[in-house]
């Protein structure tokens, strides 16, 4: 096996600082889920095609499976858990939960953090633009026909 | 004033905000204190005996706590069913798939696990191994079990009217095969177990799971430990689809680690070992023959389908069943027969997936379209002449008390424009439609029955104690719509405790579903206990009778007078004042045949009602490639009753992309031998946003007697009309009539250029 | 899923990094996007003893356009080139190529030089032990079998990537550095067509930038890929085309390449005069291998680069009767 030595890592995730010690096979899925206790970014496939594990990176969607942890610092990451504001709701999760978007879950953290990024450069998306900024989302509940209706009621409202 | 508060709205589901911000736990996400890592070492071989396990370099390696092997386990075989107990989560002879579990470690992290998994050594003598229903049936095949000879391993028998007269005087008789290989869950939770125990030896147990009561006894039974003893803790649950109902390993496993290091264990499955090590579906090849009469009535019946279920029973009986009884309650039919074998092969565990056979499901709704071709007549009038109707019995001796299935065929007819598009569509661009129907649970002995508690506060707040599960379909919300409407209360005055095994009381489980029919029912009897108690009391003090009073907004009220009214909160209080405690409780148990048996005696009433659907779709084909692009679905059900119509349609909308979508265009497993070839999200194809058609959603209401407001079920069937009407609108498309599925490109390209060269012979 | 273990190496400049992997050689794997290296690695195909994120190294991302050559830096990701306009105007067959990379998501990480040396795949390589524990090691895994072809001597591994055709059909070259020295090769003379070994790579050179010549006079170019759904997938067959025609309307140029139907890139036809795209697609067909080792039927894949070649030639001479 190959040698490996602990080197101290920190990240900025969700505008807080953290100082980790780990090994540099880990990935910032790992570090988020495990060290950081972020678990609302999740692991479905573990490579990097689901969009379970997708978090922001300077505000651009990535794969968090399959980006090592030691590789972002420097970077401001944003996960599920720095969208809320406080105890109220993102406009994209409350657009999420009022269209009946969310069935079990799992895949919520991923499609909303996509669909936040899409809005973020798109403001009005047209459908099919949507659809295929959520192709690399899977959803195996829905038939994303309630994630569309969520993300362009955003779309209309211009949020 | 509006009948209803909450019944029937399509209100924001309770449950699905903390999903939003990622705040709901699933069972890999749980951290408990000095928790270990477990990981679970697989046998390589398909069939192979267990000569030796040496575990001493694994036990010495720093950082592990516990090494497990079937010598720590009690060894006894477990099944679903009494006639079925083969399996022993651990084998201590032999391993019958790769992939089966010989061994298990616990250690402090993930790489430590991994490493000591590595220093197990196993010594197999590999035995010759079988793969396809023709080789284990074969004389002299590869035997996996003593017990099943031959290695058949369910043989369902069902024999109604007489066949051979009904094809006699039958117009035409038509005989195909239909056959599909594995669907398969890809829930998106990827399966994981944590488990822990106390200083008590009561064992924690979080998992994602159908029914936890379903979990709990026969976790009390592998472990020896009583029931109350065995904590199934509620847990946020990725989606179910059938796949997560019965035991696991892993549940075994996990709880085995968990008592022998004396600490916390979780058991993280990756998205291959969800695919290949907790079920999958089976793959089916089904015979059927029809007859009809001029009118293209279905006379007669005979289907023979052989199902592939892998190394163990699992809940074979139902899996074996389940496909013929969804249609036989669709279509009406005199005479039918039907031979069901489940046989095993060395590989993966088969169980029970949402379209329930996908071969058997189209195979029955195509040969109606090919039937209808000859007869001129087209397949969405072939459908209304053999429909299911209310009042009917199914040939298995199930009264049929409520059922809108013309209703679902008329009104997607006219939706989608049928009448003016069958036959008329430009060439490969064809029009298709299912029908089927679903069972609201089954005879599940003294499982069967739900059962629900309700705990007033004395702010008038309440507390609803039920075993309901929630896989993520809406199962809490409509616990929690239902009580707060009966009771007259908020949605945010109630507050739930449920699929707890400590606390909550028993319930079947949510599959071939019956959680609303069941569950509902309970829930909705022990809040019309407590209403019936409070309105005493409320009755008492306005000098009124209870029958004069209703329950809403928080108060309770003379109906014809409501200014005479009282809040809940005061009525709790008012009971207290009185030294007379509330609460309420529940239970419902379906009229139906308990002696009704999957093998030995399929007959009698299976469940007390039946839920209907009709899909449509219309699709095109690219002739050069044979791809295929979905138009447009509409899916109509008769649900008995909209609970939540939101949460239904999402239902039928899943159910479009599980079944149809996926499971008539991309989804199979590709094997070598006993491997799964595809078990990741690259190799196995769940359907994306991107591909999905436009879907009309028609909720039909039969308002079914005694369902709870009238409701039913809505979770299964679209996904097997779905399938139906995908392969009845591309055979549509290209002319010819598919009998393998997924209709795949490649399989469609070859349809097309057959007949081309047909065409040119003739 | 774990990763194995490694020692991570982060240069900031080139040079840093032409030095470390003079150094380390065959032991280092360069991560990128990570998206190609990453999976490897999980599946245990791989196992470097260092890995080396070029991700950081200045002046290896960006797109130059030229008037006579354009010259994409190797760390460019793939979404920029999908979306940056110019690229779309003169090289439409590239911009189409990045964005049917994957999925969006995908692209936001992966870069050009990454995605043109990614591994070719096989659905009897590209597995984890679960699957693969039990049986003979194959030619890719440095054994003596074929899993998908039984008996089969060679490797059938298939080339995946959607750049790279794209690049090819502009004739595109690119640079590669190592300590002391510099060479450009055509992106077509990469490939060795051997499924165990791709690359004519050194183990101590870097990608660093992409050169795409201008092409003359009027002209216009596409790709094609077919895949079972919409995004995710790699191509089962794919197919770039590039068409020039001169002042009198006559074709001058006419490049077609196909992708998915090999261990490389094929190119079909560099010189032909005459757009007979039955010809080609006919050629296409002779060209392509397709044995079962994907998603869909060998045959099949066969004939849909086939298709996909007719597809891209028809589409680049639409392109052309647009005006482009």
């Amino acid at each position: 096996m190959n040698e490996m030595k602990k080197t101290a890592i920190t990240l900025s995730v969700n505008n807080e600082t953290y100082d980790i010690v780990a090994f540099p096979n880990r990935t910032l899925l790992e570090v988020l889920r495990d060290d950081l206790h972020l678990t609302g970014t999740k692991e479905s496939c573990g490579e990097g095609v689901c969009g379970s594990c997708t978090v922001l990176i300077d505000g651009t969607p990535v794969r968090s499976c399959l980006t090592l942890a030691v590789a972002v610092q420097g970077k401001e990451i944003t996960t599920i858990e720095g969208l809320s504001m406080g105890e109220k709701l993102h406009p994209v999760q409350e657009a999420f939960v009022n269209h009946h978007a969310i069935q079990c879950g799992f895949c919520s953290p991923g499609m909303i953090l996509t669909s936040y990024a899409l809005l973020a450069e798109n403001p009005n998306p047209t459908e099919k633009e949507i659809r295929r900024a959520i192709s690399g989302n899977v959803c195996r509940c829905t038939g994303y026909a309630k994630i569309v209706e969520a993300v362009k009621s955003l779309a209309e409202e211009g949020k | 004033m509006e009948k209803f508060s909450y019944i029937g709205k399509g209100m924001k589901r309770i449950d699905t905000a903390c999903k939003a911000t990622g705040e709901a736990l699933f069972a890999a996400d749980l951290a408990l204190p000095r928790m270990l890592v477990g990981k679970v070492l697989r046998s390589p071989h398909a069939h192979a005996r267990i000569v030796a396990i040496d575990t001493a370099k694994a036990e010495k390696l720093p950082g592990v706590k516990a090494v497990l092997t079937a010598k720590d386990t009690f060894g006894d075989k477990w099944g679903v069913f009494k006639y079925t107990q083969d399996q022993q989560f651990l084998p201590t002879e032999k391993v019958r798939y790769v992939g089966e579990e010989v061994a298990a470690v616990a250690a402090v992290d993930e790489d430590t696990a991994l490493e000591a998994l590595s220093l197990i050594d196993v010594t197999y003598e590999v035995l010759p191994a079988v793969y396809t229903i023709e080789d284990a049936l074969a004389p002299g095949a590869p035997q996996l079990h003593d017990v099943y000879p031959n290695n058949l391993n369910i043989h369902v028998f069902i024999n109604v009217g007489d066949v051979e007269k009904g094809f006699t005087h039958s117009h035409l008789v038509r005989e195909d095969t239909f056959s599909a290989p594995e669907d398969s869950y890809f829930q998106g939770e990827p399966y994981a177990v944590a488990a822990q125990f106390d200083h008590a030896g009561n064992l924690e147990i979080w998992m994602p799971n159908a029914g936890p009561h379903l979990k709990a006894k026969p976790l009390s039974n592998v472990l020896k430990m009583p029931l109350n003893k065995v904590r199934v803790r509620k847990i946020t649950i990725g989606g179910a689809f059938g796949g997560r109902s019965e035991i696991s390993p892993a549940d075994v496993i996990c709880a085995f680690l968990a008592k022998k290091a004396q600490r916390p264990v979780k058991i993280v499955y990756s998205r291959e070992e969800n695919t290949v090590c907790t079920r999958q579906a089976h793959s089916m090849i089904a015979k059927i023959k029809t007859g009809v009469d001029k009118e293209g009535r279905v006379v007669a019946r005979d289907i023979t389908c052989h199902m592939d279920g892998g190394a163990y029973s699992s809940t074979g009986p139902i899996a074996t069943s389940v496909p013929f009884l969804c249609m036989e309650q669709a279509y009406r039919m005199e005479n039918v027969r039907y031979n069901g074998y489940r046989v095993l092969t060395n590989k993966p565990i088969r169980g029970m997936f949402r379209t329930h056979g996908r071969a058997f499901a189209c195979g029955v709704d195509i040969q109606l379209d090919m039937i209808g071709e000859a007869l001129g007549i087209d397949p969405l009038t072939m459908r209304l002449r053999n429909a299911r109707q209310t009042g009917d019995t199914t040939p298995t001796k199930s009264y049929v008390a409520s059922c809108g299935l013309t209703e679902t065929i008329e009104k997607t007819g006219k939706k989608s424009r049928w009448a003016e598009k069958f036959g008329r569509l430009p060439p490969y661009h064809g029009i298709g439609i299912g029908c089927n129907s679903v069972q609201t649970g089954f005879p599940m002995g003294i499982r069967g029955g739900s059962q629900a508690f309700i705990k007033l506060n004395e702010d008038g707040g309440v507390t609803v104690i039920t075993g309901i599960v929630d896989n993520g379909q809406g199962n809490d919300h409509m616990i929690v719509q239902i009580a707060a409407e009966e009771l007259g209360l908020t949605p945010d005055d109630v507050q739930l405790i449920n699929a707890d095994t400590e606390v909550t009381p028993s319930d079947p489980g949510s599959y071939s579903m019956c959680e609303t029919f069941i569950g509902g029912n309970a829930v909705l009897l022990a809040a019309q206990d407590v209403k019936k108690k409070l309105f005493r009391i409320v009755a008492d003090e306005f000098g009124v009778s209870a029958e004069q009073l209703s329950a809403k907004n928080r108060k309770i009220f003379v109906t014809k007078d409501p200014q005479q009214e009282m809040s809940i909160a005061k009525a709790v209080r008012m009971a207290l004042t009185r030294n007379e405690s509330i609460s309420g409780e529940g239970s419902y148990w379906p009229k139906v045949d308990w002696r009704r048996e999957w093998v030995k005696n399929p007959s009698g009433q299976l469940s007390e009602t039946f839920s209907f659907g009709t899909v449509i779709c219309e699709v095109k084909v690219d002739p050069e490639t044979g791809q295929v692009e979905v138009l447009e679905v509409t899916a109509s059900q008769d649900v008995g009753y909209a609970l939540n119509p939101k949460v239904i349609e999402g239902q039928f909308e899943g159910g479009v992309a599980m079944g149809g979508q996926g499971g008539m265009l991309t989804e199979y497993l590709q094997w070598y031998e006993g491997r799964v070839l595809t078990p990741t999200q690259l190799g196995y194809l769940v359907p994306l946003a991107i591909d999905m058609p436009t879907i009309n959603n028609i909720i039909v209401e039969t308002i079914d007697p005694k369902g709870p407001y009238g409701a039913k079920e809505a979770g299964m069937s679209v996904a097997m009309s779905a399938a139906q009407a995908y392969c009845g609108a591309i055979s549509n498309a290209v002319g010819v009539y598919f009998h393998e599925y997924p209709i795949t490109p490649d399989k469609i390209l070859k349809a097309i250029e057959e007949k081309k060269k047909q065409e040119r012979k003739g | 899923m774990r990763l194995p273990p490694f020692q991570y190496l982060e240069p900031t400049n080139v040079e840093e990094a032409l030095s470390m992997i003079g150094i380390h050689k065959e032991t280092v794997k360069i991560m990128a996007g990570g998206t190609d290296l990453m999976n490897r690695m999980k599946l245990r195909l791989i196992e470097p003893a260092f890995v080396m994120n070029i991700g950081k190294l200045r002046n290896m991302d960006g797109i130059d356009i030229g008037d006579t050559e354009t010259v994409i830096g190797a760390n460019t990701r793939l979404k920029d080139i999908a979306v940056a306009p110019l690229v779309n105007k003169r090289f439409r067959a590239i911009a189409e190529a990045a964005f049917q990379v994957a999925s969006p998501t995908i692209i936001n990480m992966a870069t050009i030089g990454g995605n043109v040396l990614q591994n070719t795949r096989c659905m009897y390589y590209d597995q984890s032990g679960i699957v693969l524990n039990g049986l003979e090691r194959c030619h890719k895994r440095g054994g003596t079998v074929c899993l998908a072809v039984k008996g089969s001597k060679r490797c059938f591994s298939v080339y995946q990537g959607d750049m790279a055709p794209a690049l090819i059909a502009f004739d595109a070259r690119c640079v590669l550095e190592k300590k002391g020295s510099i060479r450009t090769v055509s992106i077509a003379e990469l490939f060795t067509s051997n499924g165990v070994a791709p690359f004519a790579i050194g183990a101590d050179e870097l990608l660093t930038k992409i050169l795409i010549p201008r092409p003359e006079g009027i002209y216009s170019s596409a790709y094609r890929k077919l895949r079972l759904r919409g995004s995710v997938d790699y191509p089962l067959a794919s197919a770039a085309a590039f068409v020039s025609v001169a002042n009198n309307r006559k074709v001058s140029a006419f490049r077609v390449v196909i992708g998915a139907a090999g261990a490389a890139p094929k190119v079909i036809d560099g010189t032909s005069r005459e757009a007979d795209v039955e010809g080609i697609a006919r050629k296409a067909y002779d060209h392509a291998e397709g044995v079962d080792n994907l998603k869909m039927p060998g045959a099949y894949r066969r004939k849909m680069v086939s298709v996909l070649a007719k597809r891209a030639i028809q589409a680049a001479m639409d392109g052309i009767k647009e005006g482009m």
